[in-house]
């Protein structure tokens, strides 16, 4: 299983900004603390944007507040159906994705994960990303077409001295 | 948090006999104290606040209302039919807390007693040990034997810690804990409000589905510092 490292300064929550979520439904199951956003969610916060088919927030379960108030503390997100995740220099895209608030890391896997800053682009199976540190890591597809896991990235010449 | 108890209201009042207006209304008060419907209107008009309640914080709210006094300045037959002038049902929640469901007018047609006309509806819901809920509807019909009101107008519902939710109209089943709109919502609270074309409440708000274009916008307290 191969894997390759490198700085993603972009894709980075900033806390502080407000965010904003768009969605044909919501659903909010208030003995489950959870809230499910359903069909063409479209998320943005300051420069990174989120989009996919689905996505869910779970609450700290025992948290004050409620779901839709926004004042109970979210635990993580799962999103899912082809999720696309823009910052402003980075996109990735993937099948599935988690993004868990306290260790603030997010990962996206599915058949084709890929993590593209202009022309550079790296395909494998899983992305992680610690946004505290911005330390992106995407990880091979191990399977049968591709035994050795390795992870296909091609840097464009000159676009390291940027 | 409609009552728990197994009994569920039971369909129709019995149908009383043509009367002259004023000792219908001593019998519609003292039917009113005693019997069944009385349990029936006690958990209409406060239900229909509790579901709204519910609506607006999404918290279900599992006391049932206690004790009941409707009270009416005057009221007046005119044309076939009751008119109560700003009736009044006050009453106290199994945890002792005071709510009350007023109306400037209640329309009631003799010949269909079923049906309800309130206008200027106003309602104070106790929500929870510190909060409470005001809430204000320009005019609803109140079905008794169907046990739904149906709010036709604008809603406006706000609660003691400045949280504001506004609907332009509400379908309520009182008994089933449902209730539906498919005209514009709008919440607002401390950091954030959600929009939505549709709404409906399932299960005394134990599931709530906000539907067609819903925009919701959370601001992160830190920002508000940071923002100073």
């Amino acid at each position: 299983q191969e894997s390759a490292t490198g700085r993603l300064q972009g894709l980075s929550i900033s806390s502080g900004l407000p965010i904003q979520i768009e969605s044909d439904r919501l659903e909010v199951v208030d003995g489950e603390s959870k809230a499910v956003f359903v069909g063409n969610v479209n998320v943005t916060q300051g420069p990174t944007m989120l989009k996919a088919g689905k996505m869910t927030v779970y609450y700290a379960s025992g948290s004050t507040g409620s779901p839709a108030t926004g004042s109970a503390n979210i635990d993580r997100l799962e999103v899912e159906g082809k999720v696309y995740i823009k910052s402003d220099t980075q996109v990735a895209t993937g099948d599935r994705g988690t993004f868990d608030m306290t260790s603030e890391v997010l990962t996206l896997s599915g058949s084709e994960v890929v993590l593209s800053e202009g022309k550079n682009v790296l395909v494998g199976c899983k992305l992680t990303v610690n946004m505290k540190s911005g330390r992106a890591q995407v990880d091979g597809c191990k399977s049968e077409t591709n035994k050795s896991g390795r992870v296909m990235m091609s840097i464009q010449p000159g676009s390291q001295n940027r | 948090m409609l009552a728990r108890s197994t009994d569920t209201p039971e369909a129709a009042p019995p149908h009383v006999p043509g009367r002259s207006g004023t000792d219908r209304l001593a019998m519609f008060r003292t039917a009113a104290r005693h019997s069944r419907n009385v349990r029936a209107l006690k958990i209409a008009l406060p239900a229909l606040a509790l579901v709204m309640a519910a609506l607006f914080l999404f918290q279900s709210y599992r006391s049932s209302p206690g004790s009941v006094e409707i009270v009416a300045e005057t009221s007046a037959v005119s044309e076939g039919k009751l008119v109560m002038a700003n009736p009044k049902l006050e009453g106290f929640t199994e945890d002792n807390r005071p709510y009350s469901v007023s109306a400037l007018r209640a329309v009631q047609d003799i010949a269909n007693e079923a049906i309800v006309e309130l206008q200027g509806i106003a309602a104070t819901l106790p929500l929870n040990d510190e909060m409470s809920a005001t809430i204000d509807a320009a005019r609803g019909v109140f079905d008794r034997n169907m046990n739904t009101l149906d709010v036709n107008s604008e809603i406006n519902i706000t609660t003691s810690d400045g949280s504001q939710a506004k609907l332009g109209s509400a379908l309520i089943d009182i008994a089933g804990g449902r209730m539906t709109t498919d005209k514009p919502v709008e919440i607002r609270f401390k950091n954030g409000s959600i929009n939505s074309d549709a709404l409906s409440v399932e299960q005394n708000g134990k599931l709530v589905v906000f539907d067609k274009r819903v925009r919701v916008n959370i601001v992160p307290p830190k920002a508000e510092t940071a923002s100073q």
